[in-house]
């Protein structure tokens, strides 16, 4: 896939320039550093560029040069005829520099169109527009106009910001970080993410994706590609416009949606990305991933010169969720053989500040050879007897034989900075704090996790579509797109148990359907306008006979006139009164990107003021569901405390199975929700009190 | 020549609807339609001349061609109400008896549209039932049903006319659909009881109240940024992008039909409203929104309007503007018709006026 994109015998430029400064310019000289490639330069007022024969157009090229990838980089109203001449020369990849299309406005806008059907016409790939190009370094194309050439490396990575590749590429020129592919996404117009994941996938020079991403194109189709992707290489994404003011530079920027935070969380994880918070932190962790072998466990070994960074580590590694390992004791012995009796021979081992080279061999062998090991932070602060350099030529030797990882921290300034040189002429990264080590040392263990787990597809449940098909398109009919409690019925179709109700339109309805029922009873407001019903006073609990009835009635119908004056009432709905279970919340929101997002917290009145919740793409699986209900921070209040019976956690699971099933069924059910779900003690099952969702018009 | 004086306890109860769509429903029963507002308060200037806003349009839809002025021949103006306070003589009767005998030449029906509220213009002579005895004519009460007690309102204004011989009947409007049944099963037979003949309820209408979004152009003075060919659409309501990305996206899904007002600085809330396929943007404060946005906006064909006002004064103006538009348009005029043929009682209507129509 892309071969020639990424690895072609034959160039054109067409813009080429030979004007210092010009894009034109800086495209066809980074070209020209790989003396095995034919370079083309097109424009018709030229006849040669740098020594290079000029061509009016791509369609005077002869047969002999005959192009494989054109680089456009000629005002963006011209760009359109470029690739349709492309088209008609049978150039195969384009990458477009030039900028002026979508991000422009509306003009640009068309202009991309008009590009995409002309790829589309021709079959041609095209990279951009809007963008820096791409580097590939096994095949020595520079096919960008970035300041420098990337070394070689293991790393791809992909941008959705030009500038950050060129910050990028900056960096890793001063330290020595090499790449296997560079790409700058630009506006996305054709390829995306998603293209080139399976590119690196296959790619035999790509052992770590990076990527910094204002989006996703297709968030449903990434999830699964990425998830098939990251059992083999580990992908590293950086995601901004998590915030609000960062999600309102985003779509002003690039006219989409920056998508909810918790959608890229929840997607992210589902498909097994380690998401970065900075870029500083992915190009951490991509380093990391570079050279390190993968730790079998979450138990880490720490040696250090200085106690009190050493304490440091610890705390950031327990923060982490990352275990201090538990020596064996032939392992504390070793320890004793050479190190000072003044030293620390348990994690974190401390070797004391006037040690050498020697003694730091001694410690990471010994902890090396530890079962209970599982991967080693090494720390070093520089004392005035510190053979820095010494030390990090020793380590980074054993970086290289080792099976587990080993993240350095050479802490300090001037006195380190030869230390760091050693470690990065040897490709080894040095965190600048012992932080940084333990967020990558813990990025490696997740992705431990994330390659091992078993994956398991969604289970289609047998529920009755027809049925809740018809409910949707009655409930379409109308005017209105929310739909409340008359609408409990369709949870039946799938099976998800719903309290006994009746709806009542006036008072003597509703004592009729209460004694009907048997008391006792609790009456709703039915109204689709009103969504927090206790805010209005739209509940009343517990209603014994008749004359509670009747009192409920007439001071809910005055509540809500005088809260709600303008909401459409129905009437009331009249449940059988559940009491003895736990109030829990499943709920779905139709992400811009992703689709459905799931939600699963405690429910009841307190939820949207605790905020615990959990989040999952649908469809999932039955571990994804169990994985919801578990990790919010009161699961203790379901599983059960001090004594207290579980609540039926196989019964939320269930539901939410059901749930995940219904909403991926039914696209145009754009938000979802049923809170309460009364969950019942274990064995006894859960039942639906109340249900709201939103259909699209 | 039969004639009817349309009057309401309140304004905007939909009294310039009926008499269009009730002349263009006697129109196409043969029978040839005047019309004139005695007293025009909605003053606006056609050609060089001050002229009655619910005249012109309706002149215009009935194709009417009596002159503006005798259609018209009173205009509520400050100097009117000084004079009438101070007690100067503007023979406004004569006026008002020569703009009669114009208008009603040669017409079978002349439907008289009665200004703002029943009683108002008594201060100058000219209340609804002063102007209904002036020119002999009876009275049909429009009310609009917003909540129940409109029925004190509709009590209130038999007394206000006094005679019951004067009241043909009523018609109950804008009748939310959730009280339909209240109305129907109660209302109606309570009102019925006290002699008062109801012909017909019409319900709450989403096409009536919604506004064109040329309209909105028009009354905010707004400048069209992309999709100028897409005005000719109906907004039922407006809502407001002053929340966070996430609940704008919901509060968006959940209205059809509606525009969202904004800041040209808020990309995000902008972006929520194309993708939640809003029927149009209006960016306060005069800043541009981004190319990106008016791109999406672009491809998406939701048309996207810069206004000078800043957020509360555009509110304010939309406030006015949804649910009291006028009718200007044959698309609402021919939902006004559908509505009156399917809710009123016509020829009960025609016989309470004196005029035979088939079915």
């Amino acid at each position: 896939m892309l071969e020639r994109m990424f690895d072609p015998n034959s160039v054109a430029v067409i813009g080429a320039s030979r004007k210092e400064g010009k894009v034109g310019r800086a495209v066809l000289e980074n070209l020209m550093q790989n003396s095995e490639l034919t370079i083309v330069p097109i424009n018709p007022g030229a006849d040669e560029i740098l020594g290079l024969p000029c061509y009016p157009s791509i369609m005077d090229v002869p047969d002999d040069k005959k192009v494989d990838l054109a680089v456009i980089v000629v005002p963006a109203k011209f760009v359109p005829q470029a690739i349709d001449e492309c088209g008609q020369a049978g150039v195969g990849n384009v990458i477009v520099i030039s900028a002026g299309f979508k991000e422009a406005g509306v003009e640009g806008a068309r202009l991309e169109r008009e590009c995409i059907s002309l790829c589309e016409q021709y079959g041609i790939d095209m990279i951009g527009p809007n963008c820096l190009g791409i580097i590939d370094t096994a095949s020595g194309l520079n096919a960008s106009f970035a300041a420098n050439m990337a070394y070689e490396g293991n790393i791809a990575m992909m941008s959705q910001s030009g500038a950050i590749c060129t910050v990028t590429l900056d960096w890793a020129e001063r330290i020595g970080v090499g790449f296997s592919k560079f790409i700058s996404l630009g506006n996305k117009a054709t390829l995306s993410e998603n293209d080139f994941l399976k590119m690196f996938e296959e790619d035999d020079t790509t052992a770590v994706i990076a990527a910094y991403l204002e989006g996703v194109k297709d968030g449903p189709e990434f999830i699964k590609i990425a998830q098939r992707v990251s059992r083999s290489k580990p992908i590293i994404i950086v995601k901004s416009g998590r915030t609000s003011v960062g999600s309102r530079a985003v779509s002003s920027h690039t006219g989409t949606l920056a998508g909810s935070d918790a959608a890229y969380n929840a997607g992210f994880k589902q498909a097994g990305v380690i998401r970065a918070d900075s870029l500083e932190e992915m190009l951490d962790h991509s380093r990391a991933f570079s050279v390190c072998p993968l730790p079998e466990g979450r138990n880490i070994a720490i040696v250090t010169n200085a106690g009190g960074l050493g304490i440091l580590t610890a705390d950031a590694c327990y923060n982490a969720g990352l275990s201090i390992a538990s020596f064996e004791e032939s392992t504390v012995e070793r320890l004793r053989e050479k190190l000072p009796p003044a030293a620390n021979f348990y994690d974190p081992v401390d070797v004391l500040g006037d040690a050498g080279a020697d003694l730091y061999a001694h410690a990471l062998d010994a902890v090396l050879d530890d079962i209970n090991v599982n991967g080693i932070i090494v720390l070093v602060s520089p004392q005035s007897m510190t053979d820095v350099p010494g030390i990090a030529e020793t380590v980074a030797k054993k970086i290289q034989q080792s099976k587990k990882p080993i993240l350095c921290n050479f802490a300090g300034g001037s006195r380190i900075a030869a230390g760091e040189d050693v470690l990065n002429s040897y490709g080894i990264p040095n965190y600048s704090s012992s932080e940084r080590a333990v967020a990558s040392m813990n990025a490696l263990c997740n992705y431990f996790t994330i390659k091992k787990r078993k994956q398991e597809e969604p289970e289609k449940l047998n529920c009755d579509v027809k049925a809740a098909r018809s409910f949707i398109d009655t409930a379409s009919e109308g005017k209105r797109r929310t739909h409340g409690l008359e609408s409990l019925d369709i949870l039946k179709a799938y099976d998800i148990p719903v309290v006994d109700s009746r709806i009542a339109k006036t008072l003597p309805e509703a004592i009729k359907a209460a004694d009907d029922m048997g008391y006792p009873v609790v009456m709703k407001i039915l109204s689709p306008d009103i969504s927090h019903k206790t805010d209005v006073g739209g509940i009343r609990l517990n209603l014994k006979h008749a004359d509670d009835i009747e009192r409920a009635y007439n001071s809910m119908m005055s509540d809500v006139r005088h809260y709600m004056p303008d909401a459409t009432v129905t009437g009331v709905q009249l449940q059988k009164m559940v009491s003895g279970g736990k109030e829990v919340i499943i709920g779905m929101d139709r992400d811009p990107q992703f689709g459905p997002l799931l939600m699963f917290g405690l429910g009841g009145t307190y939820v949207e003021f605790l905020k615990d919740v959990s989040f999952a793409v649908a469809p999932i699986s039955a571990s994804e569901a169990r994985h919801m209900v578990s990790s919010i921070k009161t699961y203790p209040l379901i599983a059960g405390v001090r004594g207290e019976a579980s609540s039926d956690i196989d019964s939320i699971i269930q539901t939410l199975l059901k749930v995940s099933q219904l909403v991926t069924d039914f696209p145009e059910i754009l938000e979802f929700e049923i809170n309460p779900l009364m969950v019942m003690p274990e064995g006894q099952g859960c039942v639906a009190m109340d249900i709201r969702f939103t259909l699209d018009s | 020549m039969a004639s009817i004086l349309i009057s309401s306890s309140e304004e905007f109860s939909g009294k310039s609807s009926i008499c269009m769509g009730l002349g263009k429903i006697f129109q196409e029963n043969g029978l040839k339609v005047g019309y004139m507002k005695p007293v025009g308060n909605l003053l606006i200037d056609v050609h060089g001349s001050l002229t009655d806003e619910d005249s012109e349009g309706i002149k215009k839809l009935l194709g009417i061609e009596d002159p503006a002025k005798y259609i018209t021949p009173i205009h509520l103006t400050d100097s009117l109400i000084d004079d009438a306070l101070k007690g100067v003589e503007k023979d406004l009767d004569e006026r008002l008896q020569e703009a009669y005998s114009v208008v009603s030449k040669d017409k079978d029906i002349i439907f008289i549209e009665g200004t703002g509220g029943i009683g108002g213009g008594s201060m100058y002579g000219l209340s609804d039932p002063e102007i209904a005895g002036k020119l002999d004519t009876r009275m049909l009460l429009v009310t609009r049903f917003d909540s129940i007690s409109a029925v004190d309102r509709i009590l209130c204004d038999m007394r206000i006319i006094g005679n019951n011989e004067t009241l043909t009947g009523l018609i109950l409007n804008e009748v939310p659909l959730n009280m339909a049944d209240r109305v129907n099963d109660i209302v109606v037979p309570f009102l019925e009881k006290k002699g008062i003949k109801v012909f017909g309820v019409i319900y709450e209408d989403d096409t009536l109240r919604s506004v064109f979004i040329s309209e909105i152009v028009e009354d905010l003075h707004a400048e069209v940024l992309v999709a100028p060919d897409k005005l000719d659409q109906l907004v039922e309501h407006y809502l407001v992008g002053a929340m966070e990305v996430g609940s704008a996206i919901k509060y968006f899904r959940r209205q059809p039909n509606s525009v969202v007002i904004t800041g040209g600085d808020r990309a995000d809330i902008q972006m929520a409203a194309i993708d939640s396929r809003v029927k149009c943007l209006i960016l306060t404060g005069n800043m541009r929104p981004s190319g990106a946005v008016l791109a999406s906006a672009e491809e998406a064909a939701i048309p996207v309007i810069l206004v000078r006002g800043d957020t509360m004064n555009t509110i304010e103006r939309m406030e006015n503007l949804i649910g009291h538009a006028h009718i200007k348009q044959q698309v609402k005029l021919d939902r006004v018709v559908e509505l009156l043929k399917n809710h009123l009682d016509i020829p009960a209507i025609a016989e309470s006026i004196g005029v035979e129509i088939n079915g």
